[in-house]
């Protein structure tokens, strides 16, 4: 048991590590959910099911959705700012 | 061993304002603020944890055997998914930052001017 | 400040506050060691006085019911201000069509992943429904349930296509949904007042435990976090997806986008 639960924690660092050095956003969403889903074994390994549920849904679905959605509207906005100056993508 | 929850909530809080200080995209920095958010889940949770006890949840076993602390368990459960809104919040935020100023890299936006 | 100073700074901070951060890892207890005896209360005495087996409900909904209360207006205010920021920057000249990035030709969704999504959106929204319906017995609750429902709404949108997705799911609907939970909540908090009781005392009957209907007045708790997660959730959902269509000018333009599918 103390091994796993070590293992989980330096897994859990080393996963909030590699979303901070992802510096390009749209692979960021992906080690974000990978962090979340982390996370998630962790708590079930700290006895926790209740959080362990809500990071599920929350930290591996909802959230990188949200970014996902965001990065595609920040992408179609620079398109239509190109579009209406004329200049080029 | 009785010291690694402490470092690594501290680890990920730290890594996470390292992250935000040199972020070039608001969207990244959102992301970041959310490894620090991470971290005081780790913190609360490791606080709680009792070597040997079960969840706090007595439908399995009996009430009266030993389980973690459930208080941390319910502060961090609410604060996930009240976190992941105020997430969403500060990435409609972004969206705005975007809309008005064609960037999303700190570094290049102005300044505010009085009116 | 300059890129190259604002590192260096931070490793200075950091620095000065290792030391410090040492002193207090080295004095917190050992990890492993319960150090809240109002914790351990709760595990002892709450399955006797309100007849739940899940302790982590008990405290959100009973216990603490009144921070939740806090809680769940933070949702809404979070909500209600990403709702205020993205529907007031967009104007609504928004089309069924998804905004186009030139250049990239659109692929028809494949039969599979139709099929694959009508199994299983049902599916998650009923797993949905009874992860927030078994709250008081097994981990779960209204927080979990509601997010659950939410992502469940988003599989509808991956099945159908967006102009099926808004019709089936209506922001007026989500609104309400996410209103009338967290009015139910504080109705909740006010029935006892009515009766000359504390706020928030559990005044109905508690049931029998690791039954789905134990826990009394937590149920309806429950039920009001459920409405206000699932519908804030699919509001903030529906806001963020409704920022990546195009604009009704674009579409009507038809020479925007087809020309990007020529290219």
């Amino acid at each position: 048991m103390a091994f796993l639960l070590a293992a989980m924690l330096l897994l859990a660092a080393a996963s909030g590590l590699a979303v901070v050095l992802t510096r390009d956003p749209r692979r960021q969403v992906f080690a974000l959910a990978g962090n979340g889903l982390v996370l998630t074994l962790l708590f079930l390994v700290l006895q926790a099911p209740d959080v362990a549920l809500s990071e599920l849904a929350v930290g591996t679905a909802a959230t990188p959705l949200l970014f996902l959605a965001a990065l595609a509207a920040v992408r179609i906005n620079r398109k239509r700012d190109a579009a209406d100056t004329g200049g080029p993508e | 061993m009785s010291v690694l929850p402490w470092v690594v909530a501290a680890w990920l809080f730290g890594v996470g304002v390292y992250g935000i200080a040199t972020s070039r995209n608001y969207i990244h920095l959102i992301g970041c603020l959310s490894v620090c958010q991470s971290a005081t889940y780790v913190l609360l949770l490791g606080i709680g944890y009792d070597w040997g006890a079960g969840p706090p949840i007595f439908y399995d076993h009996p009430p009266g055997t030993p389980a973690v602390d459930p208080i941390v368990q319910a502060l961090v459960l609410t604060d996930i998914v009240v976190g992941a809104t105020v997430s969403a919040l500060l990435l409609a935020m972004a969206l705005q930052v975007h809309k008005r100023e064609g960037t999303l890299d700190p570094q290049e936006i102005k300044p505010l001017k009085g009116q | 400040m300059s890129p190259k100073l604002r590192p260096a700074l931070l490793a200075l901070a950091a620095l000065a506050i290792l030391p410090g951060f040492w002193r207090v890892a080295c004095a917190l207890p050992g990890f492993g060691s319960p150090v809240s005896p109002y914790g351990q209360a709760v595990n002892a005495l709450l399955p006797e006085m309100r007849r739940v087996s899940n302790m982590v409900s008990a405290i959100n909904f009973d216990v603490r019911g009144f921070d939740t209360i806090g809680e769940e207006f933070m949702l809404l205010a979070a909500v209600a201000g990403t709702v205020l920021l993205l529907r007031g920057g967009r104007g609504e000249d928004r089309a069924d069509a998804g905004g186009r990035i030139g250049g990239r030709a659109i692929v028809p969704r494949a039969d599979a992943v139709v099929l694959i999504c009508r199994i299983c959106g049902p599916f998650t929204f009923i797993f949905g429904v009874y992860v927030a319906l078994h709250a008081m017995a097994t981990p779960g609750g209204g927080f979990q349930g509601g997010v659950v429902i939410a992502s469940s709404l988003l599989l509808i949108y991956l099945g159908e296509g967006y102009g099926r997705w808004r019709q089936l799911v209506r922001e007026p609907v989500l609104d309400a949904v996410e209103g009338a939970g967290a009015l139910l909540f504080v109705a909740a908090g006010l029935l006892p007042v009515f009766l000359g009781l504390r706020f928030l005392t559990n005044v109905l009957p508690f049931g029998t435990a690791k039954d789905m209907l134990s826990g009394g007045l937590m149920i309806v708790e429950n039920a009001g976090v459920t409405l206000a997660v699932a519908g804030g959730f699919g509001t903030v959902l529906l806001e963020f997806m409704e920022e990546t269509r195009a604009t009704t000018s674009e579409v009507a333009d038809p020479d925007d986008g087809r020309t990007g599918d020529r290219a």
